[in-house]
């Protein structure tokens, strides 16, 4: 095998492997760039995103410790019974506490507002552009569980595969003897256009 | 011929999109390993280091809204460009001007005729992560916009190199079937992912 025909491989198998992770980056990148066409065509439904499940009074003080914070969030969920692969506990103030239990499919907040003693259970109605934004920023090694983690390993290996794509993919141009010219002024133009924006934007 | 433009459409526009893959690559990279960046800088904002300070003279209408007021000020001082603006309850302008390299904040505090400029401390993860999630088109500035389209344009791109790879993979009988196992294989851990976090 020439390294020509091991390149041609790797870009072609690389490719057809990671098809799911290229598409849905692409295809998400459309809710981030429209964001506003999105939120404003879901409001059109006039549907509420949150939908209410449960409210019940509670009283328990919150911890200040961030650490005995996230073991008061996850011992809320359970309480609930609310289960997820991910949860995340957030202080919006002095008399609100969010824990959110959140997979790529479902979402799930409890609210506990301290002043008034009681606990808000919400259920988030599935968007489909919130799926894909979901799946497009989710990232990084610091949620709880094997899975979780691992689909941070997957990014690294979709970059991986990023920088392979290019690699090959310009070795390859280079072994097309005619293309040379119209290939350098492709990617001259592009490398201008993007300096151009890159220090006047 | 129509597979001929179809591979030539592939290869030049990848070329021709080169920088903005590796910029939205390498960004990607640095924001999943966002926790080795928070050991090593701290948590919070990027610090503002003071820039200039100078008198700015403008006088504006009581009523003169918060943004004629920025444009007005970045105008005068060599800076207009993409920004946000607010006014703080003590009256003080304060001005984001959000430039990919170097993002500048100004306040101007109209009752001492007073305009500080400070500048964002400059580091390399942080100016990925802008780039990555800089949008354009509701800033009303031309280049802006055109970044946008730019962005459309690589969003197309992307999947238009799915369907043209899916293309020429078929084209290519001896790598059908080794193919059809590396997008089920692909398929079948997406979906798997999906259904389990």
């Amino acid at each position: 095998m020439t390294i020509s025909h091991f390149c041609r491989r790797l870009h072609l198998y690389l490719g057809l492997a990671l098809l799911p992770w290229f598409l849905m980056y692409g295809v998400s990148s459309i809710p981030f760039a429209h964001g506003q066409f999105f939120q404003k065509l879901d409001e059109a439904r006039g549907v509420p995103l949150w939908q209410l499940r449960s409210e019940r009074p509670y009283d328990a003080p919150v911890p200040e410790n961030r650490e005995a914070l996230l073991g008061f969030g996850r011992k809320l969920l359970k309480e609930l019974g609310i289960e997820g692969p991910n949860f995340s506990v957030y202080r919006a103030n002095r008399t609100t506490l969010n824990v959110g239990s959140y997979s790529f499919l479902k979402s799930t907040r409890v609210v506990y507002s301290l002043d008034r003693k009681k606990l808000t259970v919400e259920d988030r109605r599935f968007r489909f552009d919130q799926l894909l934004t979901g799946m497009h920023a989710r990232g990084g090694f610091e949620r709880d569980g094997f899975l979780s983690k691992s689909w941070g390993v997957m990014v690294d290996l979709v970059c991986a595969a990023f920088l392979i794509w290019i690699g090959t993919g310009l070795y390859l141009w280079w072994g097309l003897p005619g293309h040379h010219g119209w290939g350098a002024v492709a990617l001259a133009t592009g490398t201008a256009v993007f300096l151009l924006f890159t220090l006047r934007l | 011929m129509f597979s001929k433009l179809l591979r030539r459409s592939h290869l030049y526009l990848a070329l021709f999109f080169t920088p903005w893959l590796v910029m939205y690559t390498l960004s990607t990279l640095v924001m999943n390993h966002r926790a080795y960046f928070i050991e090593k800088h701290g948590r919070g904002p990027v610090p503002m280091l003071r820039e200039r300070e100078l008198a700015y003279h403008g006088s504006f209408a009581p009523d003169t809204p918060p943004r004629d007021i920025a444009r007005q000020i970045l105008a005068s001082v060599d800076l207009d460009g993409a920004h946000s603006v607010n006014r703080r309850p003590d009256g003080a302008i304060v001005i984001n001007r959000q430039d990919l390299v170097a993002p500048r904040r100004l306040t101007y505090t109209p009752a001492e005729s007073k305009l500080v400029i400070e500048k964002m401390e400059p580091r390399a993860n942080a100016f990925l992560e802008r780039f990555h999630r800089r949008r354009g088109y509701a800033t009303g500035y031309w280049l802006d916009t055109l970044w946008a389209v730019s962005v459309d344009l690589v969003i197309a791109a992307m999947i238009f190199w799915v369907v043209s790879g899916l293309w020429m993979w078929w084209e290519l009988k001896p790598t059908r079937r080794p193919g059809l196992l590396s997008v089920a294989g692909g398929l079948a851990l997406f979906g798997f992912y999906l259904v389990t976090i």
